[in-house]
């Protein structure tokens, strides 16, 4: 809301600088976002008269214009066309300044000398208070002599005050003035102006008002006629200007003037195309169809609010009129509405059609009942004023202009324990500022009627925030919260996460936090099966692109995608890079979110820097270390993914439990990504390595173990590490480990066979074994490796 | 007789002249042998005792000794002066030049928000807060309904909302999680929320997702003197040094009273009225708090005739673009390895 402090002024009186009002309002709920001078380079503009004028002999479109003020005169060229001899007008003389700080002086038109200038809307910084092209005529009423821009009221001061949704009441310079009145203590409310109500009764027949939706308890019409259209006076326009509404003609400036003073919206209706002499407001059937005075036809539901007439809706309650019954420049008779609508109707409304105004924002945050008739004969004023209306100040109403008395108790323990401090007759005197009535007084409580335009109050924690706020919570002292019930430890989750992180990093990896949506292009060449879960991830119904509809259903996507936005930014060195992160699956009717840890580890087009290869073993080795450091052992088995390299892709369990996978990107999916060099990802679930933190330290053998070799041929068919347990197991309870040192196959080892060599460790618990002994164990474990048909070396 | 003495005693001329001349281990060694040795000349005057008079062997032998002994020092010396000027040589022949770029793999990075998020829980787990998390994909209840903000509430305009093709919508804030804390543990409760939430809004200060901490404490008589407690513990330590801090009233739905906290602006400490950051204010927006609205008690299944609390929201994002003095927001979620690895050092 952009306020007028000349305007406010009219309201309450206050000495203190801008500035201390704006941070005042600020520090109290409702921010001001900045403070404007609109006239502060406008100096020395006086309204002067002209007295003659005549054409440039040479140029044309040019004329001279004598302009006179107190005594003064003073000769000037112009180029507007719509100055006439005997006009008021802003004119600035050589020395004074315009809006956008030019500084006037002298200047030669050919023969002419033209002394400053006469001014338009424009050069006094308001374009939109221009009526006409030219110069911008005064009223008879103005002043000569007088300062242009004081007597416009260019002088002012403008806040921007940003209002919280709740406080619809400061959507008015009413409710401003009250508010402000309440903040600075020196300050005194002026009464406002009276309007009149005779003149009553209404010269054409009208059938009435019928309500029939709790949506509208209040509906008042009031009624003018031979209005003369045209503009509203040159101060009021700069007024509404200022206040950030661009001036339109006097009747719809009216209802602007009376909506930003009261904070009531109206809406006029040209009287003679009403489809009936009778208004019906009630919901709107299903379906039902209105044009609304933008063009467009709007398809109504039943939530929404409509005003009809004849069985006919004629407009949508608080968001936008019908564009059969808008007032038109020829429209001589007018019906105006001045109504309270609920706020959630007109917000859903409002929400649905995205059809916001400067009504719908004020009936969607509630509009003060007590002030709809009010500003109803405040605007019938401005129609006789502005538009020479006659007018009928008796307004047809229907339901209930005085909404239902609200009382809140304020209990002093209640005050003490939210603030620490509990002094009664304080807040009451905040209160009563605000123009919360203290009804009642015990010992311990008060009770206060909450003021009609309030409605954002009802309940006590209402109260204590309004004495609160006007304080200041700097005055509420500070402490640390004692009574712990337990232990702030971090979650196995978060030590998970950790963890991992810090071990990932070490490793070389950088931490990147991707979308958590992504398009579904980038999952579509991940290729997921109908039958993977991934393959139908859940969909944003609004995205703001289709780049990001989907949720990520895998962390692939993401990660992938930045390898991408690496390598499109000319990136050519290994990337290493690991996210932590939800992703999410459809599970029976709902989803579930499981946490991941994703990584991609990439050689890199450029791998002259002396970085280690990466390599699959490499990438194992870094998936061993994360999961070792959560206290997990990992087992890795040939697997596949649809994105994976079919010989080089891995799943990995815990326990017996899926952990995730480890690939080398398939080549075609390389061929696409761009990526002629190995690309390894990875991806893990994090909550089986959350429960693995029991682990053990045995106790360290007290024997030394001697250690033999022994390398056999066997089938490249078969997993390694099944040879190694294949080894263990022959070899008995003295195998200490059995470690893989060798893996040959080529010259003089047979097609589909390959030369495995262990070490072989040797060891008893209770003593050192003699090398005798030793012999023979492993004597023995090669004799049943070359019984189970290995072919020894 | 004296001429056999005169030969020790030019002997440890030789000696002493051959030892110092010794340009190296080698050749000092070939003096050794040749001095010292089974043929050298000391031992070949020993072998000369025997053909003395008994009366003059004793007086030559101890001669003799006393140069082998002197000699054997000398060596030593030398040797040892000469390994140390070799030992230097080659260390000067194995000089690495240390400004060479290391090899192997290096540290990786963090990311600037999720640190700033672990700093944060740290800070609020020392305070007692444990953390609770909960579905990023929520439902309409939990996200604004039983926040106190029920359907055609004007707060919704605050809050753009993205919603699934199910119907379910993606949470808007962390809040959502105090609510199924509330019902899950009931009272009293101290949690904090950290976590990804997401709103239809795109530009360098909007991401469509961003990052939140709330904190929840619900507890008997609890006051807004602990809110800002606990908001000024965080605030005298998440930039790593004290800052000022003030409170403006506000609105949320969800609290009452509601307030927000401004700590003083981190670039320009309120000095520079052209600063970007704080745009000449010397305060900076940090974090949204109040005291917890007694129908959000009830919709958490908590009694507020019984219990009150407090809560509080900060976005980290914002956070980590100010200690880290990152301009444009959207710059974190792109994954530019460059921008990651070259960030995050003093």
């Amino acid at each position: 809301m952009l306020l007028s402090l000349n305007w406010l002024r009219d309201l309450v009186r206050f000495s203190e600088r801008p500035e201390v009002l704006a941070d005042r309002l600020t520090m109290t709920g409702s921010e001001v976002e900045s403070i404007e001078r609109p006239g502060k380079n406008l100096s020395g503009v006086v309204i002067a008269r002209v007295t003659d004028l005549s054409p440039h002999p040479s140029r044309e479109g040019l004329r001279g214009a004598r302009v006179t003020w107190k005594g003064k005169e003073a000769f000037c060229v112009t180029g507007a066309p719509n100055v006439a001899v005997g006009d008021l007008v802003p004119y600035a003389p050589p020395g004074a300044t315009l809006a956008d700080g030019t500084a006037l002086g002298v200047r030669d038109f050919d023969d002419w000398r033209s002394e400053g200038m006469m001014l338009s809307a424009e050069e006094l910084g308001q374009p939109s208070v221009a009526t006409d092209f030219g110069i911008l005529i005064l009223p008879e009423d103005a002043p000569e002599g007088e300062d242009a821009a004081v007597w416009l009221g260019l002088d002012d001061v403008i806040l921007d005050v940003s209002v919280t949704p709740n406080r619809g009441d400061l959507l008015s310079l009413v409710g401003l003035a009250r508010e402000v009145h309440a903040l600075l203590p020196s300050s005194e409310l002026l009464p406002g102006s009276d309007f009149p109500l005779e003149g009553g009764e209404w010269p054409v027949s009208f059938d009435g008002i019928a309500l029939q939706d709790r949506g509208c308890p209040f509906y008042a019409l009031g009624y003018a006629e031979n209005l003369r259209m045209g503009p509203s006076p040159v101060r009021s326009r700069v007024r509404l200007a200022l206040s950030g509404m661009r001036p339109i003609s006097n009747v719809v400036d009216a209802t602007n003037y009376v909506m930003i003073f009261w904070g009531q919206p109206l809406h006029a209706f040209d009287y003679d195309r009403l489809p009936a002499r009778h208004i019906l407001v009630r919901g709107a059937s299903e379906g039902e169809v209105l044009r609304t005075l933008d063009g467009k036809d709007r398809v109504l539901v039943d939530r929404d609010l409509c005003i009809t007439s004849g069985g006919i809706p004629v407009a949508l309650a608080g968001v936008m009129g019908g564009e059969a019954t808008e007032i038109v420049p020829g429209t001589q008779r007018v019906a105006l509405e001045s109504a309270i609508f609920a706020p959630d109707r007109v917000g859903s409304t409002s929400r649905r059609l995205g059809m916001r105004s400067e009504a719908s924002n004020r009936f969607a945050r509630g509009v003060d009942r007590c002030k709809s008739l009010p500003a109803l004969r405040h605007a019938l004023t401005l129609f006789r004023d502005w538009a020479g209306g006659d007018v009928a100040f008796l307004p047809r109403t229907s339901g209930d202009d005085r909404p239902e008395p609200r009382t809140v108790t304020l209990r002093a323990p209640v005050l003490k324990k939210l603030t620490l401090k509990d002094d009664m007759d304080h807040a009451k005197a905040v209160l009563d500022r605000l123009g919360f009535e203290e009804l009642s007084r015990s010992v311990e409580a008060a009770e206060f009627a909450v003021p009609s335009w309030r409605l954002d109050v009802g309940i006590e924690e209402d109260l204590v925030e309004e004495v609160a706020r006007l304080d200041g919570y700097d005055q509420v002292p500070s402490r640390i919260p004692s009574n712990l019930h337990h232990p702030g430890l971090p979650t196995p989750e978060v030590r998970t996460d950790r963890r991992l992180r810090e071990i990932a990093m070490g490793r070389g990896f950088t931490e990147v936090v991707t979308y958590s949506f992504v398009s579904p292009g980038s999952l579509e060449r991940l290729a997921f099966p109908p039958d993977d879960p991934r393959s139908r991830p859940l969909r944003v119904a609004n995205p703001l692109s289709a780049e990001q509809s989907v949720l990520r259903p895998s962390m692939m996507p993401g990660l992938l995608g930045v390898v991408e936005h690496n390598l499109r930014g000319g990136w050519r060195n290994a990337i290493r890079i690991f996210e932590i992160g939800r992703v999410f699956l459809r599970q029976g009717e709902g989803h579930v979110e499981p946490s991941r840890l994703g990584g991609v580890a990439y050689a890199g087009k450029d791998r002259r820097f002396g970085e280690e290869a990466e390599t699959f073993l490499g990438v194992k080795a870094d998936i061993e270390a994360l999961c070792r450091g959560c206290g997990a052992r990992v087992e890795f088995h040939q697997g596949s993914q649809p994105f994976g390299h079919a010989g080089r892709t891995a799943l990995i369990t815990v326990g017996n439990v899926s952990l995730g996978y480890l690939a080398q990107i398939k080549p075609s999916l390389a061929r696409e990504l761009n990526v002629e060099e190995d690309l390894f990802v990875f991806e893990l679930d994090t909550a089986p390595l959350m429960d693995w933190g029991k682990a053990l330290f045995p106790e360290p053998a007290r024997y030394p173990a001697a250690y033999r070799d022994v390398s056999f041929l066997a089938s490249e068919g078969v997993p390694v590490i099944e040879t190694a347990r294949e080894v263990r197991r022959l070899g008995g309870e003295r195998v200490a480990s059995v470690r893989l040192f060798d893996v040959y196959s080529g010259q003089g080892v047979p097609e589909g066979q390959r030369s495995l060599a262990f070490s072989v460790a040797w060891r008893h618990p209770d003593r050192t074994l003699g090398e005798g002994e030793v012999d023979s164990l492993h004597n023995a474990l090669r004799e049943a490796l070359a019984a189970r048909g290995y072919v020894l070396r | 007789m004296s001429a056999r003495i005169q030969d020790v005693e030019a002997l440890r001329e030789q000696g002493r002249q051959e030892i110092s001349g010794s340009s190296d281990t080698e050749a000092l060694d070939t003096q050794r042998v040749k001095l010292l040795g089974k043929k050298g000349k000391v031992t070949a005057l020993l072998r000369l005792l025997g053909s003395l008079p008994s009366e003059e062997r004793p007086a030559f032998g101890a001669a003799v000794n006393a140069l082998r002994e002197e000699l054997e020092q000398l060596l030593e010396r030398r040797f040892l002066a000469l390994q140390k000027a070799q030992f230097a040589r080659q260390e000067e022949k194995d000089r690495v030049d240390v400004t060479l770029p290391s090899r192997g793999r290096g540290w990786g990075s963090f990311h600037p928000v999720v640190q700033v998020m672990h700093d944060v829980i740290d800070i609020f787990s020392g305070l007692g807060f444990s953390v609770a998390t909960g579905p990023e994909v929520e439902d309409d209840f939990h996200n604004f309904e039983a926040l106190n903000i029920p359907p055609s509430h004007p707060a919704r305009d605050m809050q753009d909302t993205f919603y699934m093709e199910e119907g379910k919508l993606l949470r808007t804030h962390t809040s959502p999680v105090q609510v199924r804390s509330m019902l899950r543990w009931g009272a009293p409760v101290r949690i904090i929320c950290p976590g990804r939430v997401y709103r239809r809004d795109s530009d360098p200060t909007h991401s469509p997702m961003f990052h939140q901490l709330e904190g929840l404490l619900v507890d008997r008589d609890v006051s807004i003197a602990d809110l800002k407690g606990c908001l000024e513990a965080f605030a005298s330590s998440v930039f790593n040094r004290p800052l000022d801090v003030r409170y403006r009233a506000s609105y949320f739905p969800f609290t009452e009273p509601s307030i927000e906290m401004d700590v003083s602006c981190v670039v320009c400490e309120g000095k520079d009225p052209g600063c970007r950051v704080c745009k000449g204010t010397g305060w900076l927006e940090i974090c949204g708090l109040g005291m917890v609205h007694p129908n959000v008690l009830r919709a958490g299944g908590i009694d507020p005739a019984i219990y009150n609390g407090f809560a509080w929201g900060m976005g980290l994002d914002r956070i980590a673009m100010l200690r880290y003095g990152l301009r444009d927001l959207r710059l974190l979620f792109e994954g530019d390895v460059q921008f990651l690895t070259q960030g995050g050092l003093a």
